[in-house]
């Protein structure tokens, strides 16, 4: 008999498949609007270009979350389309892989606060309040954001949440109503 | 491969002990050692001028807006703070490009397979989905036409465009994970290997020098 286990809770080759297709469409959507990014960043305004971008950036991590349903599925998701980003058409090098771990870290945090035990609204709502904050830590070291005035850290740290909330929090759970319509995923 | 190369499980172990600690450091000396060292391996292994001289455009508006923006609202010294984060962003590339443009996808996954027991359901199942990549964005420019033939125009922001994706996905994912049991893949069993991956002793005393190397200089010495 062949070895293809259903009802397998752990990572499965065909999850692993899953997740990485989505993250090479994403690398794509990446490239295809990262002229509009690259157009900001270019100008003194770049830290907003970074926070106002961010949640596309990040969507990866807790779409893998609620479509998979599993304890990791946000890091693994993200570290994923960070190893497709690096692999395929970063600009960051080194640090995509870094940054893209974080982010999952920080989507996690908001599944696990619930105990895994919502993926909807209100683990949206807490996944993109932990990757707001653990990625503004984070920027504060990588990014240099230590040294910005206090007026211009407010406003990022606004912008990024917005962004955040609405790619990572309201589209992804637009796109898992979509999904459960479908009846695409039990 | 070059037996005289890197092995790739020791590229990414250096690009990514030195990367982390490239965030925390506040130096623009270490910054371009770090560029100048890179480089010179590039340079030996005879990667691609034309696409390291490509990615080292793309990456110029990154730097340039980094060293801008701590100029206009930066507090303390901010031409120093410029010049660290401009070298940086040129740092973390190049310290990509050692592991991207020397190495191919596949020789990645397989040595870290090897050395660093990476499961062999993240190994395989990535490169399976790598060698869609042609199709994949294919597809993509289908399913923006599909939809345009229909009179609606997918953004990134319509989340129509993701249900598309993920059904793709969905198909896909199921038939390439079907295929390879059927051609005798098992997940979690011990493998054969043809594929053959020098890792000599030498090479992770390499790697830790050059790691902590990076450290004493960055955090103890801390050149400007």
């Amino acid at each position: 008999m062949q070895t293809v286990d259903h009802k397998k809770k752990g990572w499965s080759v065909k999850d692993v498949i899953f997740l990485a297709i989505i993250a090479i469409f994403f690398g794509i959507i990446y490239q295809v609007w990262g002229f509009a990014y690259y157009a900001i960043a270019a100008t003194p305004l770049k830290p907003y270009a970074n926070d106002l971008t961010l949640g596309v950036w990040i969507m990866a991590g807790p779409l893998a979350g609620v479509l998979l349903k599993k304890i990791g599925a946000s890091v693994v998701g993200e570290l994923l389309a960070a190893a497709v980003e690096m692999l395929l058409f970063s600009s960051w090098g080194a640090s995509t892989l870094i940054s893209g771990f974080i982010q999952g870290v920080g989507n996690e945090l908001g599944f696990a606060a619930t105990g895994y035990k919502n993926w909807g609204k209100l683990g949206l709502l807490l996944s993109a309040i932990g990757s707001t904050i653990i990625t503004f830590i984070w920027d504060w070291f990588q990014s240099g954001y230590s040294v910005y005035h206090i007026g211009l850290l407010v406003s990022l740290f606004v912008i990024r949440f917005v962004s955040i909330g609405f790619f990572s929090g309201v589209l992804v759970y637009w796109i898992k109503k979509l999904v459960n319509r479908s009846g695409l995923i039990k | 491969m070059s037996s005289k190369r890197i092995n790739p499980t020791i590229l990414v172990i250096i690009m990514l002990g030195i990367g982390l600690q490239i965030t925390f450091a506040h130096s623009v000396s270490t910054n371009i050692v770090v560029i100048f060292v890179t480089c010179l391996y590039l340079c030996y292994c005879k990667a691609s001028g034309k696409l390291l001289i490509l990615t080292s455009l793309y990456a110029f508006p990154l730097a340039l807006g980094s060293w801008w923006s701590f100029i206009m609202f930066g507090t303390g010294d901010v031409w120093h703070t410029a010049w660290i984060y401009a070298s940086r962003v040129y740092a973390y590339l190049y310290l990509g490009a050692i592991v991207t443009l020397t190495v191919s996808v596949k020789n990645i996954l397989l040595s870290l397979s090897l050395h660093l027991k990476l499961s062999s359901t993240f190994v395989y199942g990535l490169l399976a989905s790598f060698n869609l990549l042609g199709r994949i964005k294919h597809q993509y420019k289908t399913i923006r036409y599909s939809a345009m033939m229909r009179g609606t125009t997918y953004h990134f922001w319509n989340p129509s465009l993701y249900l598309r994706i993920i059904i793709v996905a969905l198909n896909w994912s199921q038939d390439l994970a079907e295929a390879m049991t059927s051609q005798g893949f098992t997940e979690g069993a011990a493998r054969t290997l043809t594929y053959k991956d020098n890792l000599p002793k030498w090479q992770w005393g390499l790697a830790t020098l050059l790691i902590l190397l990076y450290f004493i200089f960055s955090f103890l010495v801390r050149p400007w």
